[in-house]
């Protein structure tokens, strides 16, 4: 058996948990094995999206320098909370609180022994802020006859938010790398550091809640079809989408040739839309209603003669747009511009923007223009 | 149709010459397999001597299309001739499908 009393300078009791701590390594790997899947499952199960979950198993030099520090507090393994450790890093304030929540409902937490060091700042003083639970694997959730000590072991929990971690990690290694007392005034620096990024965390999670309460204002609104009050950018571009609003017009050109329809993004036509000098979706869907009778006289004029019998879903935005231009006074320069900015820049979009031109001279919308000039 | 495939370096050059229809789609799509299997597809399609693309044409270029975007890879299609370009216009796959 490895001698820790001489390897790491530790007492009798303290070398005897190391022991254990060598022997049980099996135990705390697949322990620690569980804990990550376990925790994995029930975030994707939650919604919770967060930039990492860790797990670890404590290191031997680690252990063994925490005996040597608090080892009098031990009398076996059994009473060490973070042999087995896990730590999820959050982007916002508020899912440390979601995730605490499920952690009380899928673990047996250990309340006397877990902390809320987000709680314990005198109301002049900042600093460490994480959430500790001490918990244990409850037998309903995992049970290995193999290894029954590991519904027994305590395994410590951190829960933070992504700012949290790098004050942590920083203050961390400034304390480890100087070995130090920290002087007044470079802690007085720490801690307004702290202070910043505390606000900044509370920052970043109320524009999270005042950007979610305007996207769910823009969607009653879509939904609702008051389409005047809602500006046209790429969020509510997509909410509206959701309405399928070239759908009636795309099944009426598909009908020409009795085409399959292929689904493509429409997305890269939001460019197209802002040049064009839309700013609300109510003047988009006017300007689907006015047009779309031109465009399907259009896309008609092309198809008919064919046999094509495959369309993309883009046709009816584009003849919308493409008769939108040429009833506004666009010619070949402007039908060129859209082309450019759709399907990137190409010597033939100035030779389509021509054909277009010519497909639309032989149209009534044009001769239209024509007669009330 | 005639297809012939090179590769240089990391970069494929496909040259198609004639007509693409129901008579020889099948026989182009086959031609065209390798390409399906390409891990990291750079793909330069050269159209000087293509003639015409019928439905069938186009709906292989997108199997194509598909098979290149699903793994991130690039595709091109050059010199096409103004007929074929007006297919490829009015069904919408010019903004599916990069041409230059």
């Amino acid at each position: 058996m490895e001698n820790f009393a001489d390897k790491y300078g530790l007492d009798a009791r303290s070398s005897m948990i190391m022991s254990q701590y060598v022997g049980m390594m099996p135990l705390f790997k697949r322990m620690e094995e569980v804990l990550s899947k376990e925790l994995e499952h029930f975030l994707a199960q939650n919604n919770i999206y967060v930039t990492a979950l860790e797990t670890r198993v404590k290191t031997e030099e680690s252990l063994a320098g925490k005996l040597d520090k608090k080892g009098f507090k031990y009398d076996t393994i059994f009473d060490l909370t973070d042999i087995v450790g896990a730590r999820v890093i959050t982007f916002y304030t508020d899912e440390v609180d979601k995730i605490a929540a499920m952690v009380d409902r899928i673990f047996e937490v250990d309340w006397v022994n877990s902390i809320d060091k987000r709680k314990m700042h005198q109301l002049d003083s900042f600093g460490y802020n994480s959430l500790h639970y001490i918990c244990r694997i409850p037998k309903k959730m995992f049970f290995d006859p193999q290894y029954p000590e590991i519904n027994e072991i305590r395994f410590e929990l951190q829960m933070r938010t992504a700012l949290q971690h790098v004050w942590a990690t920083i203050n961390h290694d400034i304390g480890y790398k100087t070995g130090i007392e920290i002087p007044v005034e470079h802690l007085r620096n720490i801690n307004r550091l702290a202070g910043m990024l505390e606000l900044a965390d509370e920052q970043f999670s109320a524009i999270r809640q005042e950007f979610n309460d305007y996207r769910r204002r823009v969607q009653e609104l879509v939904s609702s079809g008051n389409f005047n009050d809602v500006p046209l950018n790429g969020d509510t571009f997509r909410s509206y989408l959701e309405l399928r609003p070239f759908d009636k017009l795309l099944k009426k050109i598909a009908a020409v040739n009795q085409a399959e329809i292929h689904n493509s993004s429409v997305t890269p036509y939001l460019n197209v839309l802002f040049d064009l000098g839309f700013k609300t979706l109510g003047e988009v869907d006017r300007m689907i209603h006015e047009n779309s009778e031109d465009a399907y006289q259009l896309a008609t004029f092309q198809l008919a003669m064919t046999d094509l019998d495959i369309i993309s879903s883009t046709i009816a935005i584009q003849d919308l747009c493409e008769v939108y231009i040429l009833k506004h006074g666009g010619g070949v320069d402007a039908l060129t511009e859209m082309f450019d900015k759709v399907n990137g820049k190409s010597e033939g979009n100035s030779m389509r923007a021509e054909s277009v031109v010519n497909a639309a001279k032989q149209l009534s919308f044009m001769n239209r223009k024509k007669l009330e000039k | 149709m005639d297809v012939t495939i090179t590769k240089n370096d990391a970069k494929t050059f496909v040259v198609l010459n004639g007509r693409l229809d129901t008579t020889n789609a099948d026989q182009f799509q086959k031609d065209i397999t390798p390409l399906m299997e390409d891990p990291a597809p750079d793909f330069e399609i050269d159209c000087t001597e293509m003639q015409y693309t019928s439905s069938q044409g186009l709906r292989i270029f997108l199997m194509l299309q598909k098979s290149v975007s699903s793994k991130g890879g690039k595709m091109v299609m050059v010199n096409m001739k103004p007929q074929v370009k007006e297919v490829f216009d009015i069904t919408g796959f010019s903004n599916i499908i990069k041409i230059i």
